[in-house]
């Protein structure tokens, strides 16, 4: 006779290592996945349908609370739209001062998914060391826009005020690579951390792509693709890829190490700029009574956790008719479902915190 | 890409600025532009309750390679559409979102279900004609003492 | 232990009190204490190890209850003991209660066993060591029942882990201790303490011939204790508290004053089979007066078991954990053969000159 010999697991809400409220369905065998059905929505606060009834300048703070580890990207988002539709060109120095903010902001997300990532293999040091170094990136965003995460600092037509205590970038230059030397020392040589991710959730290129993943983990699944290339921000920066075959945790551990070293390259770059150039000359849009001409806008953004996108639709009116978010962990925590099929336990809360995956962005 | 082919085998399609403006056969539309061009992202599917009533849904096809965007549109009937997830999984995520915001229900996706909002929730948000007065809740008390 | 126990007659016989009260006496005092002193040793032990873990982890570790927090346990463990011991409704309630009982008794016996100083050892049977063994082994019955008894998946889940572990650690573990019997020619303790006494201090010890024992054992004890990187069976990251989850207030400190408890006896055991127990690294000791010696011992022993104590909490700052599969090939696959190798190593050693003599 057979008897049924699998049994649900509730996984999470409130569990250590899923990182904010993500519940994953599962049903096991022994230690063993058979299905995994991941729910989401503990963290909703309707971002959507707030656009619909706020004017852009009240919606603006908002925005960075989508992401509360990358808020540059969705403020510099929604200004892009409102860029975009009434056609304001960026002075060479606002869009180095935006570059170099969205870069630091992409280490100090990569920075914290290191710490938690090999928490959730189950070493505690490594999170201290990444927070030790995030603390001062965030310590520089904190002088220079007043807040630690949620920033408010890219307003239409350029930034609040001029950037200023470049010593401070100057010296998390110096730093991070050294320390990021240090954390491959401790993790990336380390016999246990190699057998917990090399060959463990292969993520195959056309999986990948079929499940909408893009970002750092599709990078790691060997598609060459990254937004940044087309990105207008960027245009006059050296933006060097960095592409993996391997496909596996492992990968995309070494994806978001190496990314982090060239993301500081980058704000080396827009450093230099910076130190050299004059005052801020911008040519920013009255947020008071502002109205986007009648038509649909995209914005698309490199974001550290994938491709971050905004659509919004205007007739014409102070707010948005319609304003939908793109996220990228949205994306990943849909890619559970396949992904953690036949893997162990232990194996999947792993490959699960290797997606880096941040609730907030999911929920919207 | 090819619009004279395209406009061909899909009757009625017109292009309205960067869109295409589909009137059916959304599925066939999709399944034809995935195996013919080097689509093969679906980005986000885009709804909307246009001012006239109707559900709009906007595809957005990315191609990696050469770094396009496609945009596909249709305009939904009553609440129900062709559900693409058996070309694209990502789908999955994106009609259960709409299906819970828009209350559109795609036909052939069997995971739909309340995402966002509670199991019993009534109404969808995102509609333009949505009202909020559920009475269990407890800004519409004076609505439940009536 | 008989100088102890002449001492003591000697002085009940002083003030006329019969020596059979001294005979009755006389073994209940010590695990008195025993107990004292094993929850100071404890409650050292959790501040030290959150002290290293700060230094480690570039923190500043407790500093706020006493001077440099060394009240902090204290306080936790107050804390503890007011909070509300809470049962799940559907959990076997017995058992449930049992467990945290029946972790603690095995504990305190299995302190008994060791030898503190050539004239201090509670419990000195001749086959000390087998005694040893199953009551370190014993705790991991407890914590299936805590698991079990819980009604919990999680715990379920640490629970049937841990007696995985234990169960593939324990047979290499045997096989390391038996090479060491056979080094010594003896199952007791005191004996394969002695058998280790040299002039040559620190390299007589057994670490020397048995140097691949030493590390099987090492690692062996850390799977046992369920520390990093063998600490499925509470893996906070998968299990959220493994076995342990529905456990609160007392309870729940007695299993985590327990794991400690045995941290320390086990480091000691260690000490002993392999670093010369209480002996002194230098070949001899600094006072060679009856008293005082059996301290300088006591220190020798506690010294060593500190520093094993002190890498263990070190691997537990650096090391990621093992995933379940790998942990059980790992026991099965290299630590078994290896423990045989050293075991045959050992018989070598010891009967390998006869042999060839003959």
């Amino acid at each position: 006779m057979m008897t049924k010999t699998t049994f649900k697991l509730n996984l999470g809400p409130q569990h250590p290592s899923t990182h904010g409220v993500l519940r994953l369905l599962l049903e096991l065998d022994g230690e063993k996945i058979v299905s995994c059905e991941p729910d989401v929505g503990y963290l909703h606060r309707g971002m959507e349908k707030m656009a619909e009834k706020m004017s852009y300048i009240q919606y603006l703070p908002t925005v960075d609370r989508i992401d509360y580890l990358a808020g540059f990207f969705y403020s510099e988002l929604l200004c892009r739209i409102v860029e975009n539709a009434l056609e304001v060109e960026l002075s060479d120095k606002v869009r180095a001062i935006r570059v170099m903010l969205l870069e630091l902001n992409r280490i100090s997300s990569h920075l914290l998914w290191v710490g938690a990532f090999l928490m959730d293999l189950g070493a505690v040091s490594p999170f201290f060391y990444a927070f030790r170094e995030r603390e001062m990136i965030l310590r520089y965003f904190e002088k220079i826009s007043g807040q630690r995460m949620m920033y408010n600092y890219f307003v239409f037509g350029g930034v609040r005020h001029d950037i200023g205590f470049l010593e401070d970038v100057e010296e998390i230059i110096s730093v991070l690579p050294e320390k990021i030397n240090d954390y491959e020392k401790i993790i990336t040589e380390n016999p246990i951390f190699i057998r917990r991710t090399v060959n463990k959730g292969v993520l195959s290129k056309e999986m990948a792509l079929n499940n909408g993943i893009t970002g750092v983990n599709l990078r790691a699944s060997g598609v060459d693709f990254d937004l940044r290339f087309g990105d207008y921000l960027y245009q006059g920066f050296d933006v060097r890829t960095i592409v993996l075959e391997a496909k596996d945790s492992f990968a995309r551990y070494k994806a978001r190490i190496l990314e982090m070293r060239e993301s500081l390259k980058i704000v080396a770059q827009a450093l230099e700029y910076l130190k050299k150039s004059g005052p801020l000359e911008q040519k920013l849009i009255n947020p008071l009574n502002l109205k986007l001409p009648e038509g649909d806008y995209f914005a698309d953004i490199e974001a550290p956790r994938g491709v971050a996108s905004c659509f919004v639709r205007s007739y014409g009116e102070k707010n948005p008719y319609r304003l939908k978010w793109r996220t990228g962990s949205y994306y990943s925590v849909n890619l559970l479902r396949k992904l953690l099929v036949g893997e162990y336990l232990n194996d999947a809360i792993a490959i699960a915190g290797s997606l880096d995956i941040i609730l907030p962005e999911v929920d919207k | 890409m090819d619009w004279d082919k395209f406009r061909e085998m899909f009757l009625g399609c017109e292009l309205v600025g960067n869109k295409i403006l589909i009137k059916s056969k959304l599925h066939d539309v999709i399944k034809f532009v995935m195996e013919n061009y080097p689509y093969d992202i679906l980005k986000e599917i885009i709804a909307l309750h246009n001012p006239d009533g109707r559900i709009e849904l906007i595809y957005n096809l990315y191609s990696t390679v050469d770094e396009e965007t496609l945009l596909i549109s249709i305009l939904l009937d009553g609440d129900e559409a062709e559900s693409v997830t058996d070309i694209f999984d990502s789908a999955i995520a994106d009609e259960n979102e709409i299906f819970d915001l828009f209350g559109v229900k795609f036909i052939g996706n069997e995971n739909l279900k309340r995402l966002y909002m509670p199991e019993d929730w009534q109404g969808f948000p995102l509609r333009k004609d949505y009202v909020q007065d559920d009475t269990r809740l407890a800004w519409n008390d004076d609505k439940n003492n009536v | 232990m008989n100088y102890l126990y002449f001492l003591y007659i000697e002085f009940l016989q002083r003030h006329n009190i019969p020596q059979l009260f001294g005979d009755i006496t006389f073994y209940f005092i010590p695990f008195c204490i025993i107990a004292v002193a094993l929850l100071l040793v404890v409650i050292v032990l959790v501040l030290v190890e959150r002290k290293l873990l700060g230094f480690f982890t570039q923190r500043k570790g407790p500093n706020r209850v006493g001077w440099w927090g060394i009240l902090q346990t204290i306080a936790d463990a107050l804390k503890l003991l007011c909070k509300e011991n809470i049962t799940p409704d559907k959990a076997d309630k017995f058992l449930f209660n049992l467990a945290p009982i029946l972790v603690f008794v095995p504990m305190f016996a299995a302190v008994g066993v060791i030898p503190y100083s050539s004239e201090f050892t509670f419990i000195n049977t001749s086959t000390n060591v087998i005694l040893y063994l199953i009551l370190a082994a014993f705790p991991v019955l407890s914590i299936f029942l805590a698991g079990w008894a819980s009604n919990n998946k999680y715990s379920l889940f640490g629970a049937a882990r841990s007696i995985a572990q234990v169960l593939s650690y324990e047979l290499p573990m045997t096989f390391v201790v038996l090479s060491v019997a056979v080094l010594a020619s003896s199952l007791n303790l005191t004996e394969i303490t002695l058998a280790q006494s040299s002039k040559f201090g620190a390299l007589g010890w057994f670490w020397i011939p048995c140097v691949l024992g030493f590390v099987i054992m090492f690692i062996c004890i850390l799977a046992e204790l369920n520390r990093c990187p063998f600490d499925l069976p509470e893996a906070e990251s998968e299990l959220i508290c493994g076995y342990n989850t529905e456990y609160s207030g007392m309870r729940f400190a007695i299993f985590y004053l327990s794991e400690y408890a045995m941290m320390f006896a086990n480091a000691m055991f260690l000490a002993i089979l392999f670093l010369g127990g209480y002996l002194s690294p230098f070949g001899k000791y600094f006072f060679g007066a009856a008293p005082l010696v059996y301290f300088e011992q006591a220190f020798w022993l506690f010294l060593k078991a500190a520093v094993l104590i002190f890498i263990m909490i070190w691997i537990r700052a650096t090391l990621p954990r093992l995933a379940i599969y790998d942990l059980l090939k790992f026991s099965w696959v290299v630590l078994l053969p290896l423990s045989i190798i050293n075991l045959f190593v050992a018989v070598l050693i010891k009967f390998g000159g006869a042999v060839w003599m003959a």
